[in-house]
């Protein structure tokens, strides 16, 4: 991790929670629970991946913060939109074609629900 | 919150005092002094307070007579001192659930001697600007790493002197 991501980083931060701060929903009642929900999930996601090394990663998350924002903020709507399963289908557990899904799912995920977790 | 209840405290202070010098200098009726003290009941004995001293400077000079000289009542918040800074300051870290109370002094180290990473010290740095209402640029907001240097710095930015 050099200094540059880290300041890229903490600048990501700060700009999140600054604009946590001046956030206003589409409807005026949900303004505050969205406005807890974009601190929160900052916090969460940030330290969840606080401990990434390689720089691969950390662009990775990068991206993906700066995507969300961007999405947010067009959308004014900041939960991420999920994805629906690429075409293939569930698998069986056994054989080949779990490890193909697998595959195909991970690629199919978007850049701003890289740190999510797969539900399924 | 707790915040908004010191801010209309003080803004009470403000309103109050602004009425004492104004019921002072204005020789105007009762109404610009009711005007001037507009909603809180616990103004009610500065009116007598500034009675006596209207009549007594109503003896010494004439100023216009006429009808409800009427004066304008800015408000804003009290001074800063570097006393209060340094309150508010520790007052917004006991608040941050992450940092012991009783660990914290005004020259303890954020990182080295409370044991936060950067992250905190953003978001610390974040209630801070919340508190004093004005923005801290990104550069300067990575070197505030103890109270002390918050202190200064909000001191510096406000040009409060020392």
């Amino acid at each position: 991790m050099t200094a540059a991501t880290r300041n890229q980083v903490l600048s990501l931060y700060m700009r999140v929670f600054r604009i946590a701060r001046g956030w206003q929903s589409t409807l005026p009642q949900n303004t505050e629970g969205e406005r807890q929900y974009i601190v929160r999930e900052a916090q969460t996601l940030f330290r969840q991946n606080q401990q990434l090394t390689d720089t691969e990663s950390i662009k990775k998350c990068i991206d993906e913060c700066v995507a969300r924002i961007e999405i947010g903020l067009h959308y004014r709507n900041p939960y991420p939109r999920p994805i629906h399963l690429p075409i293939m289908g569930l698998a069986t557990q056994k054989g080949r074609k779990l490890k193909a899904q697998q595959r195909m799912r991970k690629q199919a995920n978007p850049v701003y629900l890289q740190s999510h977790d797969e539900d399924s | 919150t707790a915040r908004d209840g010191d801010r209309a405290r003080q803004r009470a202070l403000c309103v109050r005092q602004l009425a004492r010098s104004s019921a002072r200098f204005s020789s105007g009726n009762i109404a610009v002094r009711a005007a001037a003290a507009p909603v809180l009941s616990n103004l009610r004995p500065f009116s007598f307070v500034a009675s006596s001293q209207r009549t007594r400077w109503i003896e010494q000079t004439r100023i216009t007579s006429s009808v409800g000289v009427f004066c304008r009542q800015y408000s804003d918040l009290p001074p800063l001192t570097l006393e209060t800074i340094q309150q508010r300051v520790m007052y917004v870290l006991k608040l941050y659930d992450k940092i012991n109370p009783e660990k914290l002094a005004t020259s303890s180290h954020f990182m080295k001697d409370l044991g936060l990473d950067s992250l905190d010290q953003v978001e610390i740095i974040m209630a801070m600007e919340d508190e004093f209402g004005f923005e801290i640029p990104d550069g300067e907001a990575e070197k505030l790493m103890s109270p002390q240097e918050i202190v200064h710095y909000i001191a510096d930015k406000n040009d409060v002197y020392e």
